[in-house]
């Protein structure tokens, strides 16, 4: 990537997502991340050392477990031969189908791409299109396709709104987001993000509540929450 | 965050326990460390070093699934299942990749989150293969990001900052940058794997990267 991501999750969520204690959907947008930031990934990398670590070093009194009759049960069992191993953890490679949006084609991050082959009909509205993954039950998760050129109108967040580029470019009053880059908004936060007349831009969207539009017509557009929840 | 100082060496097994029925393997392990010893079980299915193995793990990764489930039988199914996997996928363990401690926890972790998928029975949805990458541990770049760092630096901008670190990586940075020991003085000294050594450097230099960006804003 030719550029430098400049939004990351920051070092608890990754160390949560190390854990594997945030909620699942949380977890796919900050694993998509790390899957297109080598920085993160790292971090990721050394968090988990740093947990293992301490797992491992932790002292531990010795309980009346029957760890004996565990271990002969495991031990009854075949092991499986690498090729056998690797085919189960789907260690294979498989080639990766993109996603066709407005013409478009787009490949997904790693952690994606699973779901994203199962993803939802895309609905259509202006110049913004989105598309439901089957994932998470607490919050909403979606591709987000916005055309060149297209302003989503002014809203903010009634819960947390986590938005991952996945490829081109969106700008908001706050900055400018390309791949890789993970933008977080809190309920506080209150913004219009657009793209720009040369490039469309897909995302990852999760949210944990719908949004709420602020101006004009749009606020007495309720249509448009259930489009994008 | 638990401390690491006097505890035994996690990835060697205990001292070798007096027992004269001990065979050859046995005290191979013993004296070597958990990379070996599942190196043994993937390559000659080595009953003894996966008795070894799991005599040590088994009661930490209850410990862990307590934490996690705050259920005994929970945590005890985590535990069966993390090791069972250790037993019948030990060939996909790469020794040259990381250390066999963190391959289990990694296994643990994913066992734990499909667990409570499954509980909450949404079976078409995200799994620990999407959100971790299975069996994969990106091996570290060299130490740029420690050799970026001009000592003199360090000394006078980041030492201040040191206090602020969680307590296994001020130790580390302590041991590493004010004392001038080596990564591998460290690791012996602190009974810790090498690997982890640099881990906690790499993540102390990016915590204290944050404090020098937060101090100058």
């Amino acid at each position: 990537m030719a550029h430098a991501i400049k939004f990351h999750p920051g070092m608890s969520l990754l160390e949560q997502h190390a854990e594997g204690t945030l909620s699942a959907d949380v977890a796919l947008a900050v694993a998509a991340h790390i899957d297109l930031c080598p920085h993160c990934k790292q971090l990721s990398h050394d968090i988990t050392t740093d947990l293992a670590c301490q797992l491992a070093q932790q002292p531990v009194k010795s309980n009346t477990t029957d760890w004996q009759h565990m271990l002969n049960d495991i031990m009854a069992q075949p092991q499986l031969s690498k090729q056998a191993a690797a085919t189960q953890a789907h260690l294979s490679a498989q080639a990766a189908e993109p996603i066709i949006v407005n013409q478009r084609e787009f490949v997904v991050p790693r952690a994606l791409q699973r779901l994203a082959a199962n993803h939802g009909k895309w609905l259509h509205l202006g110049g913004i299109a989105t598309a439901k993954l089957p994932a998470g039950n607490d919050y909403h998760v979606s591709l987000l396709y916005i055309s060149k050129d297209t302003e989503v109108p002014q809203h903010t967040h009634l819960g947390l709104e986590m938005t991952l580029v996945l490829a081109g470019k969106i700008v908001d009053e706050n900055g400018e987001y390309k791949a890789g880059d993970l933008l977080i908004n809190s309920p506080d936060d209150t913004h219009t993000p657009r793209t720009m007349a040369d490039e469309d831009c897909l995302c990852l969207s999760v949210l944990s509540a719908p949004l709420k539009f602020k101006k004009g017509l749009t606020r007495l557009l309720n249509p448009l929450q259930q489009f994008f929840y | 965050m638990l401390k690491s100082i006097n505890v035994p060496r996690h990835d060697r097994a205990p001292s070798p326990i007096p027992d004269t029925q001990a065979s050859m393997t046995r005290q191979d392990i013993t004296n070597n460390n958990w990379e070996e010893a599942l190196t043994f079980v993937a390559l000659q299915r080595d009953r003894s070093a996966y008795a070894e193995l799991f005599n040590y793990f088994a009661p930490r990764l209850k410990a862990f699934g307590m934490k996690m489930f705050g259920n005994e039988q929970q945590a005890l199914e985590m535990v069966q299942d993390t090791m069972l996997n250790v037993w019948k996928k030990a060939a996909l363990f790469d020794a040259s990749r990381g250390c066999a401690s963190t391959w289990i926890f990694t296994i643990a972790r994913n066992v734990r989150f499909d667990m409570l998928r499954k509980k909450q029975s949404r079976k078409d949805d995200v799994s620990a293969d999407d959100l971790w990458l299975n069996g994969e541990y990106p091996e570290p770049e060299a130490d740029n990001d420690a050799s970026q760092w001009d000592t003199q630096l360090l000394m006078d901008k980041l030492a201040p900052h040191f206090t602020s670190l969680p307590p296994a990586q001020r130790e580390v940075m302590e041991k590493v940058y004010l004392q001038e020991k080596t990564h591998q003085e460290v690791s012996d000294e602190l009974a810790i794997p090498l690997g982890t050594v640099k881990s906690r450097i790499r993540l102390a230099l990016d915590r204290l990267r944050e404090a020098l960006d937060g101090a100058r804003n």
